[in-house]
């Protein structure tokens, strides 16, 4: 089988392919018939033209490596509305989070923010460092003197064993 | 007293406070004794997007912390980690493979994961655990005089499947607790609206716009305030709702509130012991009415 997209002269990759279709086991995204409800009720759709649809129809086809190197896979809100209204389970929200996966796994360009989390998992075991608070009146507040609890973060052999779960790959 | 662990995660025990205070402060009153957890990790949810394996492994860390716990039910006040914890619980329940990777890396670490603990957000456990009735009863002030829109959030209400706390296209129990204070909970078209925290990680101004755009459409309604149940639907529509007015480009002067921040002023707890001062939105303008 030959494909050429001529407008880019690009080909498929359908070892890429196969491996999203491991990486979302049974959801079922060669079922997809293109019928655009993912895509019609798309929170991400207005503002940054995410198309749900699309990415099925191109993973299908095995542009991957297109997909996973592109912005368009970190626009998805995971609002979840897509795979609630999938007739066909074909989940385009689990099919973008093994694109990203991807990205991740072949050093592609990811958004700061999810970098800056996991390393600050690995540090606290939160994804979020404690903050201090203002109130309406413009007073200082932390835990402390908002009497809360101490909370217990991760104890010392949780670091390495985060690590070696990253380390896992598709 | 009954006792229930809570898994409180990130968001709320490094900012949003209020929705910590509140739910510490109201649920004794109901007769729930909260049980932290002996740690606290984060969720997986961020994690998701790298590496879904780690993302589960975090979710499921929480899950055998709560067994360690031996209570039964596990309360998660949070949307996102309610959703990463479901998720990897059903994941590594239908993958026994799957699982017992996540499993063998627990022992390390001297955990252990059974299937036993039951997950509950705040909404499906007032609404189904403590059920409205005992609500009702406890409420010592009715909040006649409110006028309030319901936001459940989305990650707790979808997809259906793996077992949400409440209908996926139109969700109820959240205004039927509203009612069950006294006050009146207006149905309205933009009621599944996302907040857009999920995009603050890549798309900033955009997640904004979406906050901005809702809390427009909300505030069209005249009413009282907002009430979210959630600390990045809090986050968007509260704390950042100035700068969700400005990348919108609209005015926005919304009380936005956490239900159990509401609940508490029925069960007649001051308001500072509920982190009514912290709430960056203008909830005096609530407070006013509710409070002599």
């Amino acid at each position: 089988m030959s494909l050429t997209d001529l407008m880019s002269m690009a080909k498929p990759n359908l070892e890429a392919r196969e491996k999203i279709l491991r990486k979302i086991r049974d959801r079922a995204l060669v079922n997809c018939f293109q019928c655009m409800k993912c895509t019609s009720g798309c929170t991400a759709l207005k503002l940054l033209e995410l198309k749900p649809s699309e990415i099925e129809k191109l993973v299908n086809l095995g542009f991957i490596d297109e997909l996973a190197s592109s912005d368009i896979i970190w626009t998805c809100v995971t609002c979840l509305k897509c795979i609630q209204r999938c007739p066909q389970k074909a989940s385009p929200y689990h099919v973008i989070m093994a694109l990203r996966n991807l990205a991740v796994e072949r050093e592609a360009k990811v958004p700061e923010g999810y970098l800056k989390a996991v390393s600050q998992i690995l540090e606290s075991g939160l994804a979020e460092t404690v903050q201090k608070v203002v109130s309406r009146k413009m007073e200082t507040f932390d835990r402390e003197s908002l009497k809360l609890p101490k909370i217990n973060t991760p104890k010392e052999s949780f670091q390495a064993v985060f690590m070696k779960a990253m380390e896992e790959k598709i | 007293m009954m006792k229930v662990s809570v898994f409180w995660g990130c968001r709320i025990t490094t900012s949003q406070y209020a929705y910590e205070m509140s739910v510490r402060e109201t649920f004794p009153k109901l007769g729930i004794e909260l049980v932290d957890l002996g740690e606290n990790n984060c969720c997986g949810d961020p994690v998701k997007s790298m590496n879904d394996f780690a993302a589960n492994y975090l979710a499921v860390r929480v899950l055998a912390l709560a067994n360690a716990s031996g209570l039964k039910n596990l309360l998660v006040p949070c949307n996102r980690c309610h959703f990463a914890i479901s998720e990897a619980k059903a994941i590594v329940e239908k993958n026994s493979q799957y699982g017992e990777k996540i499993f063998s890396l627990l022992k390390e670490e001297g955990l252990e994961y059974n299937s036993s603990v039951k997950i509950w957000h705040v909404i499906d456990f007032l609404h189904d655990f403590v059920g409205l009735d005992k609500v009702r009863k406890a409420v010592e002030k009715l909040l006649k005089e409110l006028k309030l829109a319901t936001h459940v959030g989305c990650q707790v209400v979808r997809y259906t499947d793996l077992g949400r706390v409440d209908d996926a296209e139109n969700p109820e129990k959240l205004d039927k607790l509203v009612n069950a204070l006294g006050a009146e909970a207006v149905d309205y078209a933009e009621k599944l609206d996302c907040c857009g925290a999920a995009l603050m990680l890549s798309h900033p101004d955009s997640a904004l716009s979406l906050a901005g755009t809702k809390l427009n459409a909300v505030q069209a309604l005249s009413v009282d305030g907002l009430i979210v149940s959630c600390p990045d639907c809090g986050l968007m529509f509260d704390s950042k709702q100035k700068d969700a007015a400005t990348t919108a480009g609209v005015k926005l002067n919304l009380p936005v509130i956490y239900y159990t921040q509401l609940l508490g002023l029925a069960l007649g707890i001051e308001q500072e012991k509920l982190g009514l001062n912290l709430n960056q939105s203008p909830v005096d303008k609530l407070l006013s009415k509710v409070l002599p």
